[in-house]
């Protein structure tokens, strides 16, 4: 067994893994037991992924585009074209044309390197990572807030809340550890409310289960909160904190007499709420995706993590890729520098202009989103993606693939063949977390040890090489060596000045340390809600266990692939009645954005009026169904609570 | 006389040196494909190994796991006479990965072969009575041997009934030997459909259906039962209604399989593995056990 | 030297035991890891081993049904050529505990009963155990309860018991036997006084139990079906389906066999440790699951671990009390958990069901 473990590169719980190999392959994986996290268990992706993802689909050489084949190419040539491609936009266009977009997979050196290769390297703004796919529309919510865009909680203080909320999140088979933690707190008598139109399988574990109509959770929050402040239930000194007096005014205007009407949740469900909620300190508010990626999804992070300042309690986003905190931490978010430093402040590009000797203009940058859309219209020409497969993780499917495919040149580094590096001009066999050095940032802000424990498969290379050769070929340095680029992040990024390889090879890591920073309430603007049903449904999207976002690493293992294998769709018995539709049957589910056609499966756990379609089937995904429509502060696209229409299918 | 299923005088990795070959396939030639159905087809398979292929021997009821390769392994019941071991013939839907890279196969592919497997129809101690044979869809197959054995012996077994009920007339396997047999006076063969075509000018209804029609002494009777679960299902509780003892009728049941020797744990029903402790079981074995609905 | 005999091993003299021993076969035994983490691992020298551990929580099992095994690797270019692959080094497995000799010893009647699975055979045959008794159990450890446990009677190679300054050394198999012969000039004989430190100690021990689980009842209801169908739909509700009880269980052996490509026309064919915990252990090519709901499959593992109809097959019941299951569940649905929360289930339906 490997001396030292490694961190999991699934989930953002983080668990400690030890792998023993045998050549190239992995023989053996077994769970750390003194690990806080992992306490002596793994979840299916952690038995089973390490051994699938070294497996022969990987990409082997790099790929180079000759008419409407890939074939394989030997690095420097693979390089050169894109160093090429790059040279000619810089000189033709200049440095906005070309867009750069990271991953919430890839280690915090290679993130916090990619931000330096976009800005000092090729000199463009336009940085962003899958993040904005995801999760990123925490950050302007919480800064606002809490002060501090992450976790306020670690994982081994569950157990001992006193109640909890959760909100938009399917955590039992998301993030199995800090499920567990629910189930253990649920065991101790905390009182657990759970909020999602879908009955999950939190609610074995739930006092309350709530389930407001898709897409009216702000409205419901809010509602909550004035109950809350209008019977006084929140601890005196609340009243102290900044932002008090403008918070529970912008209130004012929320009726709670309507919540019944809006959300489809009884004034007295939001009163039990309310009260399980305020009677029972310390309130941990956690939320997921179903939170963070629905419309006006700013405004709800606003609202719940009001709620928890205002309880005294304190906030877990639950944010489900490895590293989507490390991601954002490095600054690989538009218009962020690394410690979330912003671009437009002076002080922090003179800062970093210094640390990395190049100029960084005030000039914003686009985000994913808004760099596809360039790549349609033909302002961005180069488009460089490292370890996402931004097909299947951007909205609107078809349109998105439109763009990847219209860009004039496509670079991307991944593992496998996926649905993007297929429509590439240049693809790069990349390594996964088993085969290089790094740190991961779990959901509680913990930076811990991702170690090599085989070697590269193949040809493959890290991401941190590869944006290094592509440097390189163009004349600049840039450093290979992820303990080195750790020392760099420790000295400029004050949230993780404790961070050292040394340190982490004699302890388990730590999250960032959270300095006294006040909380503040926020003022919640007023929503307009969209109550108007111009289709007949509304989509539930979700990853169900073991799958793991797009999938590209999950569906090539086959435990998992085994647990679903035809791509299916859950209808309430009522609906599916009324349509003719039984267990089995067909049924094509279309929004004005795309369509795609899924097997029925009859499930009380669906409320009427909503259809349940979860992601792992490659590009029959619910992204096809939602629009470029974004929460406006965060540009988060939409992607829940979609209106959508069904028809039955022969 | 209590029926049992029977233990076969033969089986992989029992009594026939497999020892440390018991995962090790040998490999077979595939030297004929007949389409049964649109979605079946016969395969007839012989060992390369000819020393093997010469001392090979399986009986009635038992399967083999064949494996396809570069792609993996599927459980497939013998489908042909047993009097001629090898070459012999598998009859194969098309339904997982494994059994539709089969059909993808051309004569003259290799495929690999473990057995024989699993345990066989009771036809020992069914010598002496009369047999109904009650056979559904791809359920035919398994039951050929036993149907081939027992005209080959025909003077040890009293009346013959073959039942056998299919969805459509073009979804019955083996049309040419189900004209031969019906066409034999020495047993009878009834035959029923769901859905007929402008030429079927038999029974219509499903197979249980059948079962009025037929003139025998359930006292007297051994009754071998396959085909899709809920067939078997009915067509057991009729048969019990009938006069049959739960002894008396004798099943081949099927679950997903992986290793065929009893030690993966795919098979498992309760506490009996199909692969191992059948998939020959007579009724009252399986009766009991609450992970079968049945 | 015969079975049954019992001797001394000075831990002076536990050093050159080691090194004699390491220089006929492959060495395993506890050793740190990380952050506190001691697991069995191959060891080069006697210091490497961490002789005061609880217990790794990756089960031993691990050294006769590896967690990925390959069973032959196979090339398609022209001709079909299998190229078999055996594990036939010999091993010794040092400071494994009751519980798991325990598991492992029904693990080789399963394995190798009528018939005989060869990769495990090779690997039962190489390997010799000298257990470690343990003279403090953790918290979770409930092997007294299934006949496990914390010392044996039989079924060990070799037992060791802590005395303090030297280790009570039984020989308890000819295989025992034959691995201590060529040491036996580094043991010396057990006295009168040994033997009774023994027993205290084993007392001690049994004394220090924190968790019990009475499996007996379980036992009945479980094989009689007597369980509500509610129950087992609760537990299911909880189980996050995260595959570590099955994993971490020293007696479960379910395997799945996978075909993998190599690449160039090679192929591996694959066994790996699997669950019944898992939809998809046993749905069918047509789609059909005859154990499609979640509490059909728990109930399954308790029916597998603790019925009649499997206690004949396997002459014991399935737990050994190592408690990993109590540790590793996601949810709290370990041995102990499940049998007390169906034995009250099972007395409050017959109070329901009792005549007024």
């Amino acid at each position: 067994m490997t001396g030292k473990p490694t961190t999991c590169g699934f989930c953002g719980c983080g668990c400690a893994l030890y792998v023993q190999t045998n050549g190239n392959q992995i023989v053996t994986v077994a769970p750390s037991q003194n690990h806080p996290i992992t306490s002596g268990r793994l979840c299916i992706k952690g038995w089973y992924g390490p051994h699938s993802i070294l497996n022969s689909n990987r990409l082997r050489t790099p790929l180079v585009r000759t008419g409407d084949q890939l074939t394989p190419a030997p690095w420097d040539e693979a390089v050169g074209t894109v160093a090429s491609a790059i040279r000619d936009v810089l000189s033709r266009r200049g440095p906005r044309a070309i867009g750069v977009i990271g991953s919430a997979r890839l280690t915090n050196e290679e993130c916090y390197m990619l931000s330096r290769f976009a800005r000092a390297v090729i000199g463009t703004p336009n940085l962003d990572s899958s993040c904005r796919f995801y999760d990123a529309s925490l950050i302007p919510g919480l800064l606002q807030t809490v002060g501090i865009p992450a976790s306020q909680v670690q994982i081994p203080e569950l157990p001992k809340a006193g109640s909890m909320l959760i909100v938009g999140a399917n955590v039992t088979e998301q993030l199995p550890q800090i499920g567990s933690r629910i189930a253990e707190a649920a065991r101790n008598g905390c009182k657990i409310v759970v909020v999602d139109p879908r009955t999950s399988r939190l609610s074995a574990f739930a006092d309350f289960f709530v389930r407001p109509r898709p897409g009216t959770d702000l409205t419901l929050i809010k509602v909550l909160l004035k109950t809350i402040l209008i019977r006084d239930m929140y601890p005196d000194s609340s009243k102290q904190l900044p932002g008090f007096e403008p918070f529970s005014h912008s209130l004012g205007s929320v009726s709670i007499d309507r919540v019944e009407e809006i959300c489809g949740v009884s004034v007295e469900a939001v009163s039990e709420m309310a009260e399980m909620l305020a009677e029972n300190p310390p309130t941990v508010v956690m939320f997921g995706s179903g939170v963070l990626q629905q419309a006006n999804s700013t405004e709800i992070v606003k609202a719940l993590a009001d709620l928890a300042v205002l309880l005294g309690g304190s906030v877990m986003p639950l944010r489900g890729h490895n590293n989507a905190q490390g991601a954002c931490d490095m600054g690989a978010v538009k218009d962020l520098l690394p410690g979330y430093m912003p671009l437009s402040e002076e002080s922090s590009r003179r800062k970093w202009e210094s640390v990395w000797n190049c100029r960084i203009s005030a000039e914003g940058g686009m985000s994913a989103l808004e760099m596809l859309n360039a790549c349609r219209s033909g302002d961005i020409e180069v488009l460089l993606l490292f370890g996402e497969n931004l097909a299947l993780s951007a909205p609107n499917t078809e349109a998105s693939m439109d763009a990847l495919r219209s860009v004039k040149f496509l670079a991307v580094s991944d593992l496998y063949l996926t649905e993007t590096a297929s429509m590439a001009n240049v693809v790069f066999p990349a390594c996964s977390f088993l085969e290089k050095d790094g740190t991961f940032t779990n959901v509680e802000g913990r930076v811990q040890r991702v170690r090599k424990v085989v070697p590269p498969v193949a040809e493959s290379k890290s991401d941190m090489e590869i944006m290094a050769d592509i440097a390189k070929a163009l004349g600049a340095e840039l450093p290979r060596d992820p303990q080195a680029v750790m020392d760099e992040i420790a000295q400029n990024v004050p949230q993780y000045s404790n961070v050292s390889y040394a340190r982490l090879d004699e302890e388990w890591g730590q999250p960032w340390p959270r300095n006294e920073i006040i909380p503040k309430l926020a003022l919640l603007g007023s929503n307009g809600e969209d109550t108007k049903q111009r289709y007949m449904f509304r989509l539930i999207s979700s990853h169900v266990n073991f799958p793991h976002r797009t999938g590209s690493m999950s569906r090539m293992i086959h435990i998992l692939a085994r647990e679903y294998p035809e791509p299916f769709a859950e209808l309430n018995a009522a609906d599916a009645e009324e349509m003719g539709l039984r267990n089995g049957s067909r049924v094509r589910i279309f929004s004005e954005a795309g369509s795609l056609v899924r097997q029925v499966i009859l499930s009380d756990a669906v409320p009427p009026g909503c259809i349940h379609v979860p992601y792992f089937f490659g590009t029959n995904t619910p992204n096809a169904l939602a629009s470029y429509e974004c929460d406006p502060e965060s540009g988060t696209p939409v992607y829940k609570a979609c209106a959508v229409e069904l028809e039955a299918v022969e | 006389m209590v029926l049992t299923a029977a233990r076969p005088r033969r089986m992989w990795g029992v009594n026939d040196g497999a020892g440390s070959g018991l995962y090790i396939p040998k490999i077979a030639v595939v030297e004929r494909i007949v389409d049964e159905t649109p979605d079946t087809k016969t395969f007839r398979l012989r060992f390369e190994d000819e020393d093997f292929a010469s001392s090979f021997s399986w009986e009635p009821g038992q399967f083999v796991e064949v494996t396809v390769f570069g792609v993996g392994e599927a459980p497939i019941g013998f489908a042909s006479n047993p009097m001629e071991p090898c070459p012999f013939e598998l009859t194969v839907v098309a339904r997982g990965k494994v059994t539709r890279a089969m059909h993808a196969l051309k004569v003259g592919d290799r495929v690999g072969i473990r057995g024989p497997l699993g345990n066989c129809w009771p036809l020992e101690q069914t010598k002496g009575m009369d047999l109904l044979i009650v056979s559904g869809g791809c359920g035919l197959a398994p039951l050929r041997p036993l149907i081939f054995h027992v005209l080959a012996n025909r003077n040890d077994y009293g009346d013959i009934w073959l039942l056998y009920g299919a969805r459509t007339p073009a979804d019955r396997d083996y049309k040419q030997d189900l004209e031969t047999w019906a066409a034999r006076n020495d047993m009878y063969v009834l035959q029923s459909v769901d859905v007929p075509d402008g030429t079927w000018k038999q029974h219509v209804g499903v197979v249980g259906s059948l079962l009025p029609l037929v003139k025998l002494n359930p006292e007297e009777t051994a009754a071998f039962v396959c085909g899709p679960p809920v067939m078997i299902k009915f067509v057991a509780r009729d048969l019990l209604k009938m006069g049959f003892t739960e002894d008396r009728v004798i099943t081949s049941l099927e679950r997903h399989m992986k290793c065929g020797v009893g030690k993966c744990g795919h098979c498992c029903i309760n506490h009996l593995y199909v692969c191992t402790d059948g998939p020959i079981f007579t009724y009252q074995q399986v009766r009991t056990l609450y992970e079968i609905d049945i | 030297m015969k079975v049954g005999s019992a001797f001394i091993l000075d831990k002076a003299r536990v050093g050159e035991f080691i090194e004699s021993l390491g220089s006929e076969m492959q060495i395993v035994a506890p050793k740190r890891q990380f952050g506190g983490d001691v697991a069995f691992a191959a060891i080069k020298h006697p210091d490497e081993i961490s002789w005061d551990y609880g217990n790794d929580i990756h089960p031993p099992k691990r050294f006769l049904l590896p967690h990925y095994e390959v069973l032959f690797r196979y090339k398609t270019n022209d001709s079909i050529q299998i190229e078999p692959v055996m594990e036939e080094r010999p091993q010794a497995i040092v400071g494994i505990r009751s519980c798991d000799v325990t598991a492992l010893r029904q693990q080789e009647r399963f394995f190798c009963s009528q018939i005989c699975d060869p990769h495990f055979e090779s690997r039962s045959k190489n390997t010799v155990l000298f257990s470690l008794v343990c003279n403090q159990p953790r918290e979770e450890c409930f092997c007294i309860c299934c006949d496990s446990g914390p010392y044996l009677f039989s079924g060990y190679d070799v037992q060791l018991t802590d005395l303090g300054d030297r280790f009570l050394y039984e020989v308890g198999s000819e295989k025992g036997a034959e691995v201590s012969a060529p040491r036996e000039h580094l043991l010396a004989n057990a006295s009168e006084k040994d033997l009774k430190l023994r027993d205290s100690i084993w007392l001690n021990a049994d004394a220090k139990f924190q968790t019990t689980s009475y499996l007996a009842k379980a036992i009945l209801f479980i094989s009689a079906n007597e369980v509500p169908q509610s129950v087992w739909d609760q537990f299911g509700a909880e189980c996050f389906r995260c595959g570590s009880c099955t994993n971490l269980c020293p007696v479960c052996s379910c395997f799945n066999v996978e075909d993998t490509k190599d690449g160039d026309g090679a192929f591996t064919r694959w066994r790996y440790w699997d669950s019944c915990q898992f939809a998809g252990f046993t749905r069918e090519a047509s789609g059909y699951n005859p154990r499609a709901t979640f509490g059909s499959r728990v109930q399954r593992r308790f029916y597998h671990k603790a019925s009649y109809q499997y206690i004949t097959r396997d002459g014991r019941h399935g737990c050994v009390g190592c408690g990993r299951c109590v540790v590793g569940c996601m949810a709290d649905l370990g041995v102990p958990s499940v049998v007390k929360r169906l034995r009250r289930a099972v007395s409050e339906q017959a109070k329901l069901e009792a005549p007024a």
